[in-house]
């Protein structure tokens, strides 16, 4: 039994070893980005997506934001994008399709990649997929479906 | 004339060393007992059990029985369980890789399909749409990697 903890105790320990040495400076990496304002510059190539999907223009922001942030992060900001903007009920709802199915993707493609998978392959199929789901959701969904003059 | 101005400054570092860390942290303390529970369980009949229930399904996505360990708690706990008990089982990086991209798309159900609600959308749709893409990418990524 006891080798059995060792075995568990050394095999968890190099796991979050290996887990810190990649995900840490992928996360410096991140901030450094940010600050140099990759944000907004993600926001513009996201733009022409936006408007493929019918959505306002100023649902690009929320969407980068959930997208490398997170949702939890992002929720709030997409709630105040809403508010602030006026964002349709079709885009809350296309908005929030596209984020479930790719958010946070740097700091869960970072984890993975600890482990040994391909962290572009990981990425790209995330990103492409949802972007694609979202292209057949919205054309789903059309604007009279719902009622989203009362969300003004 | 030459205008160096980065707009990143060691304050930069700092905080994406410690959001690096905050994350590692998180992921320690789930991981940690969840590599125990696991490495246990291999030495006892009960993996055999799961693995034999749960290996026509998984045998979908080329996967082996006790993989239906790392999915379950992806989904009901977090990513960060799902990567204890890959770590733990022994699995191939195909394996792996499969499991990551299924897990991409659907993961942490519980807290997730809550927020999704929040913003109103339906829960069975949310969850419909999620199990969906992992079911597909998962086929797609054992036929094609």
């Amino acid at each position: 039994m006891s080798s059995i903890l060792m075995e568990a105790a050394i095999g968890s320990f190099n796991s979050v070893k290996q887990i810190a040495i990649i995900v840490i400076p992928i996360m410096i990496g991140l901030e450094i980005l940010k600050d140099i304002g990759i944000l907004d510059k993600l926001t513009q190539l996201f733009s022409p997506l936006v408007k493929i999907y019918g959505m306002k223009k100023e649902a690009g922001f929320p969407l980068v934001i959930g997208i490398v942030i997170g949702l939890s992060y992002g929720a709030g900001i997409i709630f105040q994008a809403a508010e602030e903007d006026k964002l349709s009920r079709r885009d809350l709802y296309l908005l929030t399709y596209f984020l479930v199915a790719a958010h946070a993707v740097f700091e869960d493609t970072a984890v993975f990649m600890a482990l040994g998978v391909n962290g572009i392959l990981l990425f790209v199929v995330r990103v492409t997929v949802a972007a694609f789901f979202t292209y057949l959701a919205s054309r789903w969904i059309k604007v009279d479906d719902l009622d989203f003059e009362k969300m003004r | 004339m030459e205008k160096v101005n980065p707009a990143f400054s060691f304050d930069t570092i700092k905080r994406g060393f410690r959001s690096g860390l905050n994350i590692t942290w998180k992921l320690a303390k789930i991981l940690v007992p969840v590599y125990f529970i696991v490495t246990i369980l291999k030495y006892t009949p009960i993996i055999n059990w799961i693995s034999a229930a749960f290996a026509p399904l998984m045998r979908v996505f080329g996967l082996p029985g006790e993989a239906a360990i790392v999915l379950v708690m992806g989904n009901v706990v977090n990513l960060y369980a799902a990567i204890g008990a890959m770590a733990s089982l022994d699995l191939s990086i195909k394996e792996i890789s499969i499991l990551a991209i299924m897990l991409s798309f659907c993961h942490s159900l519980i807290v997730e399909t809550t927020l999704a609600k929040k913003i109103g959308l339906s829960a069975l749709k949310v969850i419909s749409v999620r199990v969906g893409l992992a079911v597909v990418s998962g086929i797609a990524f054992n036929l094609f990697l």
